[in-house]
């Protein structure tokens, strides 16, 4: 009872740290590294319910998430790079052009 | 009782893990010398029980070892490493630059774990798995700690905080990554073979005639492992990261003394780990050809360790000996091989054994 | 609660903290390393081994260490000691305070959640799942793979981008 309402909590709380790196930090790279901590909050969750219920579906989730997970730092990365040569730098506050 | 045996199993393993990376330094040494017709470490001995009558024997065999280089390589090395400065370059915090080879060893230490150096066998009534992690996905566990290895690399990149060891650092990075598809790939190919993850079960399958090693069921898979073991434990024709005359050795130029030594130990227990997979996954572990060793006795789990760590250092040997007689690559080449070669050839390797395997169970 | 989840959790939260405090965004990256590693001991403490050998496969082995490559090769320094604005850091706090709020069902059992524990997230099971019931969602993932990888390589091409010579 105990063990599966802790590892819940503790994946909301690092959820909501992530979420306060995406608004607060400026440097993108970093941000983008916020967004994958929510991620794995959320996949977290996702295993414990998975186990809770009784029901495998839950770690099907996750393995999807991870695959998008590498397709967003695919693109994620390479836009940075793109960012860096037309802006000189990767805070967020620099991308002011809409285009690369 | 738990405890204590999985105490002297992680004690076992260490000793297995540095007598095999010592085994390979000193190879690579007097090998070495013996390939380039060098005379190579030949000269320290302890001289001074000459003197005393019942030691000669001793002196005999201490004077021998001096002469084939084990005193030289092995311990006079780690003394002057210990005693030697611990540099570290400007601008870099101190644990940033301890880090890096701390990370370059760890994961590959840790990946032995989940290797089985020997049948089971029962001691006492209690059954003993010579296995530290006898974990029922043990290849995926190994690959997983592969792929930490980089962090090492690029670490110790990083914190020589100048562009050449940096530029090193992300070549070597680059080199791992790349390489680390193309031994997925091969050791899915094993999986489809085997019908299990679990390297135990794979070694039992490979029990009895010669021909159940896995080597004669995947000769491409055997020839593709070997190649991206030695460009993932940096060696061979693949050894530009410390290629230090043409391109300032890479990511180690700033360590010395002890740190710098590690990065070896860490290079010399990849090769005998890349060696223990491939004897586990193509040359039948510990198994005899056309004798089953049986489960359960100590001697035959003592004869079984034996007979892989043959094999183990044979292959070991195997990979030195190439390193020392193969130039080395140009970057764009190794890119090239591994992306445009090996990749392709694993993919095809995989998509034949997974058709042929479905045919055989089919009819 | 048993000593292995609460040095976890200890462990996670730290490590969280530090991928959003610390100044430097290599350590960052290294902190989410840690947290990465430490997400998969969760998964394995859950039985969920495949997942725990997929997540330091996948995030710690090639996310990570792309973002690593990235943040080495444009040398980007720590933020150069300007402070976000006030707006940004209270709305940050209050954001926050939602999302933690969620804990509050889960403490109080809102959700009735009981600790059966799963069959166990072996290859074997997880690999059926994936390949009978779950199949579309494969090949669309590989679909996404692909333009993804098709995606990042015309994004990275130098030749589409007159602006650099201009610099």
């Amino acid at each position: 009872m105990e063990r599966i309402h802790t590892i819940l909590a503790i994946a909301a709380i690092t959820f909501a740290i992530g979420a306060v790196g995406v608004i607060v930090r400026r440097n993108v790279i970093v941000v983008f590294m916020c967004i994958e901590l929510m991620l794995n909050a959320v996949n977290l969750s996702f295993v414990a319910f998975s186990q809770s219920v009784g029901n495998l579906t839950g770690q099907v989730a996750v393995f999807f998430v991870m695959v998008v997970a590498a397709a967003e730092a695919a693109v994620g990365l390479a836009i940075f790079i793109a960012l860096f040569r037309t802006a000189r730098s990767v805070e967020s506050t620099s991308a002011t052009e809409l285009r690369l | 009782m738990e405890l204590l045996i999985l105490g002297v199993k992680v004690f076992v393993l260490f000793n297995i893990i540095m007598g095999l990376s010592s085994f390979c330094t000193w190879f690579e040494r007097k090998g070495s010398a013996l390939i380039q017709n060098r005379i190579g470490a030949n000269r320290a001995g302890a001289y001074f029980t000459t003197s005393i009558a019942p030691l000669r024997p001793a002196f005999f065999v201490v004077r021998w070892l001096g002469i084939l280089g084990v005193i030289n390589t092995l311990l006079c090395d780690a003394v002057k490493a210990l005693l030697k400065e611990d540099f570290v370059p400007e601008g870099t915090s101190t644990v940033m630059h301890a880090l890096g080879p701390l990370l370059a060893v760890l994961p590959v230490f840790v990946a032995f774990a989940a290797i089985p150096m020997a049948p089971a066998f029962t001691i006492g009534g209690v059954t003993i798995l010579p296995q530290v992690a006898p974990i029922d996905s043990g290849l995926l566990f190994i690959l997983a700690m592969g792929s930490l290895a980089v962090y090492g690399v690029a670490m110790a990149g990083w914190t020589g905080n100048n562009k050449f060891s940096l530029l090193g650092g992300l070549r070597a990075a680059a080199q791992m990554v790349s390489y680390e598809l193309a031994m997925g790939l091969c050791f899915v190919t094993a999986v489809v073979i085997f019908q299990t993850l679990d390297p135990y079960q794979m070694v039992r399958q490979q029990a009895g005639s010669i021909f159940n090693w896995g080597i004669f069921s995947q000769p491409l898979g055997f020839f593709i492992l070997f190649i991206v073991g030695m460009a993932e434990t940096k060696r061979g024709p693949f050894d530009l990261p410390e290629s230090e005359s043409e391109l300032v050795a890479g990511y180690f130029t700033e360590y010395s003394g002890m740190k710098f030594l590690i990065f070896w130990l860490g290079e010399f227990a990849e090769i005998g780990l890349f060696s223990l997979l491939l004897a586990i996954l193509f040359f039948g572990g510990w198994e005899i050809p056309f004798i089953t060793l049986p489960e359960g006795l100590w001697w035959a789990a003592l004869v079984g360790h034996g007979v892989l760590m043959g094999k183990v250092i044979a292959l070991s040997m195997l990979q030195i000996i190439i390193r020392w007689t193969l130039p080395r690559f140009r970057f764009d080449q190794l890119m090239s091989l591994g992306w445009k070669v090996l990749l392709p050839l694993s993919m095809v390797n995989l998509m034949i054994t997974a058709a042929v395997r479905l045919v055989i169970a089919q009819g | 609660m048993s000593v292995t989840i609460a040095i976890l959790s200890v462990c996670m939260l730290i490590s969280a903290v530090s991928v959003v405090a610390a100044r430097s965004p290599i350590v960052s990256a290294l902190a989410l390393v840690g947290n990465l590693i430490t997400v998969a001991a969760f998964y394995a403490a859950m039985n969920a081994h495949f997942l725990a050998a997929v997540q330091i496969l996948v995030y710690a082995g090639a996310i990570v260490v792309l973002v690593l490559f990235v943040l080495m090769l444009l040398n980007v320094k720590g933020e150069a000691g300007k402070k976000s604005d006030f707006i940004l850091r209270v709305g940050a706090a209050i954001i926050a305070g939602f999302f933690l709020l969620t804990v509050v069902p889960i403490w109080d059992g809102w959700l009735g959640l009981s600790n059966l524990s799963a069959p166990e997230g072996t290859v074997r099971a997880i690999g059926k799942l994936v390949y009978t019931d779950y199949v579309y969602c494969f090949e669309v993932a590989s679909i996404l793979i692909l333009i993804a990888v098709v995606g990042a390589v015309t994004l990275g091409r130098r030749a589409r981008i007159p602006n650099i010579a201009s610099e």
